[in-house]
């Protein structure tokens, strides 16, 4: 900034080149600390604080990495999850994100600088963004020009898809992986624009880089090819095409399979077979272009036609063969649900159950987008009218990511970018067009007097699109920050709400409840919850848990759901079996927080009864006849005395909510409960956080004989 | 009790100890019990009403020997010297008396303690000393596991007699309980039970050494908080600042609670619960300034500051209430302002600070860990503390700019009661020109920075010119 300083107050003396050069700089460095600026909303209104349910066990592991070293991460058996499973997390998890805050940690040790691990990764996602910022320069500069660049690296500093990931705070692989990813493209427009193995070398190392954080790398592996593809259908494959492809293949191919969890799938996995299949079209192609350099064409065409048939029969036999004996792994769900978006629905119900696998609604593009869903038309269409093999890539990135995002709301994180990218070419393009017309009015007055001009309002039309464009865009900018700081600032583990009066009420329960499980439960107590604050218990109380966040085994997560769903002697068998020493449920019915375990209930139903041992517990028998969910005194008899119930409302029907009711109304569910009056057999209360939103149950022991 | 008060005049003393003439040598570690030496009157108030025992008995001593007297020893028997944490002794004027740890022949598990006269007591006159002891964990629970709604129950089990080696000619002993539930107490003649305080006595003629159990059993709901550890960490910045952080490790070792916990009875009956802690306060000094309340989750946003005229008061709520066997732990730290603490003359400085600060009142805490972090460059450190405290071996601490490390002072204790709340001195050096350092390294650092840009922009360092040309 002091060269920049400097550079200002010479200002006048600098050569237009120079002043260029400056304004180019400012505009970026602004726009790149505006990005880290506006995702400190959260830190700003709470503390830095870790979000969510992943980070926390991204912050467990990065602390685990730091202080007991690479090695020892590497090879870690994590026996507080999955209890009595346990679970390999080093060979189970993306690791750069990880090793990249450890990193930044270790760095600034050696240089003395003693900030703590915990800000390191609260902040690390604002600062990839600010990094992700000039690479959408580089990227969008490589594809149009430097002002479609500067304008689509301010769009992407504060597009909404992209912050909801990567608040400070907000750890998580996403916050990384879109860094790599563009990073990966801008390498792989270079190497297709040069055709020389450094940059081939670089986009590996780049691909490399993202295939250890994120596993939406998949997206990447297929797009590439994709792009090769479509070069050779629009006859545009070239040598330089050949090198980059080539080398990127090869080498990020082997990198990619050193991540452990990767392993040999880039050469087994369906997934990947498009990349492989690409590879070697390309090795064919490149060798018909040598062939029919040599041969006549008689001999040519009968030498093809011979070798492309057998070629197809083989490569067909081998992928059944190979899918058959399963040496390529079948698709994943999680796959099979982009493609079909039914499919999740219909066959896994632990895919569904999340509500970021839904399909993306309408309102969710404007919401995250605003005014780029209307510029991304307009931008593909000045991609369109100059083609090249850049543009190419990103009218395919755009199209394939607008599909995505349709399917599964998580992934607009990927349309985001590129529609920022798209749309700032739009709208540089427009202005640029449009400013020229406006900018000599007074030399055109002059002139028109002379010639006459058949665009008569030439300058007026183009200061009001000028206008109207800047309208547009300020509008952007304040939708996004609206959008921000209402919906995608808050760190969910710290809820607040306002009062009567206006002030500002806080419920911290959950941390509450976790620091009282750290404190105040045996070393190795075992506790059940329901997946989703596997990782929360696992980072923050330190605490064994039955199942969590990586919902890896599903006949486990199908027997935790079993407990909550039986009655109380039923699910005091499961508890025996798997070693629970206390229960822990999500209760919002006093203050009204609406995700708590009774509304995510049908999904433990349904996740319980979808295993053989859970065949008896069957969905319907949990609504009224008439097919309700109803907590109330007409819901069904086998919701009324099931262990979640009970846990959710005991003794919560001597509480008075809300004036007017009577006691025991549930304030999410809007009704007065139906089943007040019980005790519990196997449980007792352990703890309940001040505003009952967390709820700890001890299992009793059996009880001695003979009493 | 206000636990603002100087540090001197905080001594207090104990409840069993002996009195003594030491007509032989003044200095050595070894005495012995003289005849000459009688108490003729004991006053004794044993104050159980917090968790602490605090006891404050109030002796005439009568020299009946044929030489002025010099010395004379306090004892502790031995069943409770591990509970004793301070003791203190004062004259009729008010004045701490000198106390040294000594040892007599022929009684090894008796702790003694000499204390030197003021001025020498002569030949049969009498002299008034206040002796101040503190006890921790000397009340016990009992029942040692209560539920949710009961009362909290003691067991004080202590000397009925004034413990001494000498002959007591008269002595009353007062038991300060501050409650009528009593569910037993030991009963000698004469005796008599006013509201929340039993009267013992007054004994004639009680012989040295004499032991006759005084048993308590009574209802006593006061915080029963330990720290079980807290470490104290001050740094010392000549910017002007001492940053104060301090982590507490706390627990509740009163009844443990048996059974469950009820919130919907904990919030429909603030009766209910009587013996847990839902908040507490701590006191910080006067110009303590951005305070922070946090544990390893983060920042816990249940507390309130109120600054008065002499400290700054902190009402703390835990997370969570603590009962009987819960525990919990935090971090608080502040800034003070170091002209208040720190004193110069030119390179030569001073820094007087507490060795422990308030966390609770009435607080016991069984380890404390004191680390002061002094600025880099200071050396020659002296340290001066005002009771005997382990000094642990220095060790560097490296933060922001540091290249050789600032020198860390380190010292523990354990057993430390709010008595112990007393300034310790740290006389080094510190060379003012050692100031300049950190912002000359910021200053060099970006120096060479911009002259590396400066180079890599003006010199072409490129083998050969760009070839390639961008081909679309």
């Amino acid at each position: 900034m002091t060269v920049d300083a400097q550079n200002k107050a010479k200002m006048p003396h600098l050569s237009s080149d120079k002043q260029l050069t400056f304004i180019k700089l400012a505009v970026l460095s602004m726009a790149a600390i505006l990005s880290f600026a506006t995702r400190l909303f959260s830190v700003l209104r709470f503390e830095s604080v870790i979000h969510e349910f992943d980070p926390y066990f991204n912050y467990r592991t990065t602390r685990y990495l730091t202080e007991e070293g690479f090695y020892k991460f590497h090879n870690w058996f994590d026996d507080r999850a999955w209890y009595p499973l346990g679970r390999i997390i080093g060979g189970t998890i993306y690791p750069g994100l990880m090793v990249t805050s450890a990193t930044l940690y270790n760095i600034m040790q050696f240089f003395n600088i003693t900030i703590d691990i915990r800000n390191v990764c609260v902040f690390l996602a604002p600062f990839f963004s600010s990094l992700t910022t000039i690479v959408t320069y580089l990227l969008t500069k490589e594809l149009k020009d430097e002002g479609a660049g500067l304008v689509a690296a301010a769009m992407i500093a504060i597009v909404p898809g992209y912050i909801s990931r990567s608040v400070a705070g907000s750890y998580d692989n996403e916050g990384i992986a879109i860094f790599c990813m563009l990073l990966t493209y801008y390498f792989w427009i270079k190497a297709i624009n040069t055709g020389t193995i450094l940059w081939a070398t670089m986009t590996a190392l780049a691909y490399f880089y993202m295939v250890s954080s994120w596993g939406g790398y998949v997206f990447l592996i297929n797009l590439i090819p994709l792009h090769v593809l479509a070069l050779m259908a629009l006859g545009r494959f070239s040598a330089r095409v050949y090198v980059a492809y080539s080398t990127l293949y090869c080498v990020g191919t082997v990198l990619s399979m050193q991540i452990s969890f990767v392993g040999f799938q880039p050469v087994q996995s369906s997934e990947h077979m498009l990349a492989l299949g690409t590879f070697g079209l390309c090795q064919l192609y490149a060798f018909t272009q040598y062939l029919r350099e040599r041969l006549s064409p008689q001999n040519f065409e009968l030498l093809f036609k011979a070798l492309l048939s057998t070629l197809l029969v083989t490569l067909g036999t081998a992928t059944v063969l190979f899918t058959v004996t399963g040496k390529i792994s079948p698709w994943t769900g999680r796959f099979y649900s982009l493609l079909d978006p039914s499919y999740a629905k219909n066959h896994i119900p632990i895919i569904a159950s999340v509500s970021e696998h839904q399909p993306t609604s309408w309102s969710s593009f404007y919401f995250d987008l605003q005014v780029l869903v209307f510029l991304f038309p307009a931008g593909l269409y000045f991609c369109f009218t100059k083609l090249t093999d850049a543009n190419i890539f990103i009218i395919l990135y755009g199209v394939l990511s607008i599909y995505f995002a349709g399917v599964m709301v998580r992934l607009m994180l990927v349309l985001a970018p590129v529609m920022c990218i798209v749309s700032g070419i739009a709208a540089s393009s427009l202005l640029s067009l449009h400013v020229k017309d406006i900018e000599p009015k007074v030399e055109k007055l002059e002139k028109k007097k002379k010639h006459e001009n058949n665009l008569v309002f030439r300058s007026e039309v183009g200061a009001v699109f000028v206008c109207v464009l800047g309208c547009l865009l300020v509008s952007y900018v304040f939708h996004c920050t609206w959008v921000t700081s209402e919906a995608y600032s808050s760190p969910s583990i710290v809820l607040s709400a306002r009062a009567h009066d206006g002030a500002r009420i806080i419920f911290d329960d959950f941390r509450e409840a976790y620091t009282w499980l750290k404190m105040n439960t045996p070393q190795d107590a075992k506790v059940m919850s329901w997946w989703d604050y596997g990782y929360q218990i696992t980072a923050m109380a330190n605490r064994t848990v039955i199942v969590d966040n990586n919902t890896w085994n599903n006949t486990h997560i199908s027997r935790v759901g079993q407990a909550m769903a039986s009655t109380e002697d039923k699910a005091y068998e499961i508890m025996r079996e798997l070693d629970v020493d206390y229960v822990l449920v999500i209760f919002g019915g006093l203050v009204g927080y609406s995700s708590d375990d009774i509304n995510k209930f049908l999904w433990m139903v349904r996740i319980g009864g979808s295993t053989d041992r859970g065949a008896h517990i069957r969905e319907a028998d949990y609504y009224t006849p008439s097919g309700e969910f109803r907590i109330d005194a007409d819901g069904s008899n086998t919701l009324l005395n099931c262990l979640m119930y009970k846990m959710s409302y005991y003794k919560f029907g001597l509480v008075y909510t809300e004036g007017g009711r009577p006691p025991g109304f549930d304030r999410v569910r809007g009704a007065e409960i139906g089943n007040k009056d019980f005790n519990l057999e196997v449980l007792e209360e352990a703890y309940t956080t001040e505003h009952w939103l967390v709820r700890i149950y001890k299992v009793k022991p059996l009880p001695n004989r003979g009493l | 009790m206000s636990i603002e008060l100087p540090a001197k005049s905080k001594m207090r003393i104990f409840v069993v100890f002996l009195l003594f003439i030491s007509a032989i040598c003044g200095s050595t570690n070894v005495d012995t019990i003289s005849g000459e030496v009688k108490i003729k009157n004991v006053d004794r108030i044993i104050d159980c009403s917090s968790q602490l025992v605090k006891t404050t008995s109030k002796i005439t001593l009568e020299n009946t020997g044929k030489a002025p007297l010099k010395n004379f020893l306090l004892a502790v028997e031995s069943s409770v010297k591990d509970n004793l944490s301070f003791l203190g002794v004062k004259d009729s004027n008010n004045k701490d008396l000198r106390l040294s740890e000594t040892v007599v022949k022929g009684y090894g598990d008796v702790r003694f303690y000499r204390v030197d006269l003021k001025d020498p007591l002569n030949v049969g006159s009498t002299a008034v000393v206040v002796a101040e002891a503190v006890l921790t964990k000397a009340l016990q629970p009992y029942p040692t596991a209560i539920t949710q709604q009961e009362d909290q129950l003691v067991k004080f089990i202590g000397n009925l007699y004034f413990f001494s080696p000498y002959h007591v000619t008269s002595q009353k002993t007062n038991v300060i309980l501050n409650t009528k539930t009593i569910e037993s107490f030991t009963k000698v003649k004469p005796f008599s039970q006013l509201d929340g305080t039993l009267v013992y006595g007054a004994y004639a003629n009680i012989g040295p050494f004499t032991e006759k159990e005084l048993s308590v059993h009574f209802k006593n709901n006061s915080p029963f908080l330990t720290v079980s550890r807290i470490e104290r960490l001050i740094e010392v910045s000549h910017w002007g600042n001492i940053a104060i952080e301090e982590k507490i490790e706390i627990e509740h070792t009163g009844a443990k609670l048996k059974g469950p916990f009820s919130r919907y009875d904990y919030q429909q009956d603030h009766h209910s619960g009587p013996a847990s802690v839902r908040s507490y306060k701590t006191f910080l000094p006067a110009s303590a300034a951005d305070v922070y309340y946090r544990d390893t989750n983060g920042n816990i946003s249940t507390s309130n500051m109120k600054v008065k005229k002499d400290s700054v008061e902190l009402d703390l709520r835990p997370r969570y209430p603590l009962f009987g066997g819960w525990k919990t732990h935090y971090t608080l730290g502040y800034n003070v302002p170091s002209y208040e603490y720190l004193y110069h003359s030119g390179n030569e400085y001073l820094l007087k600070m507490r060795v422990i600060d308030h966390v609770v009142d009435d607080m016991q805490v069984d380890e404390l860990v004191t680390k002061v972090i002094l600025p880099e460059g200071a050396h020659s450190i002296k340290a001066n503390f005002p009771y005997p405290l382990t000094r642990l071996p220095d060790t560097l601490h490296y933060t922001y700019l540091d290249t050789q490390g600032r020198p860390v002072i380190t010292f523990t204790k354990r057993n430390v009661v709010e008595n112990h709340i007393q300034d310790f001195q740290l006389r080094y050096t510190f060379p003012t020109i050692f100031m300049l350092r950190e912002p000359l390294l910021v200053v060099a650092s970006l120096y060479t920075l911009f002259l590396c840009v400066i180079i890599y922009v003006r010199l072409d360092f490129s083998i050969h010119k760009e070839a390639h040309v961008k081909a679309n």
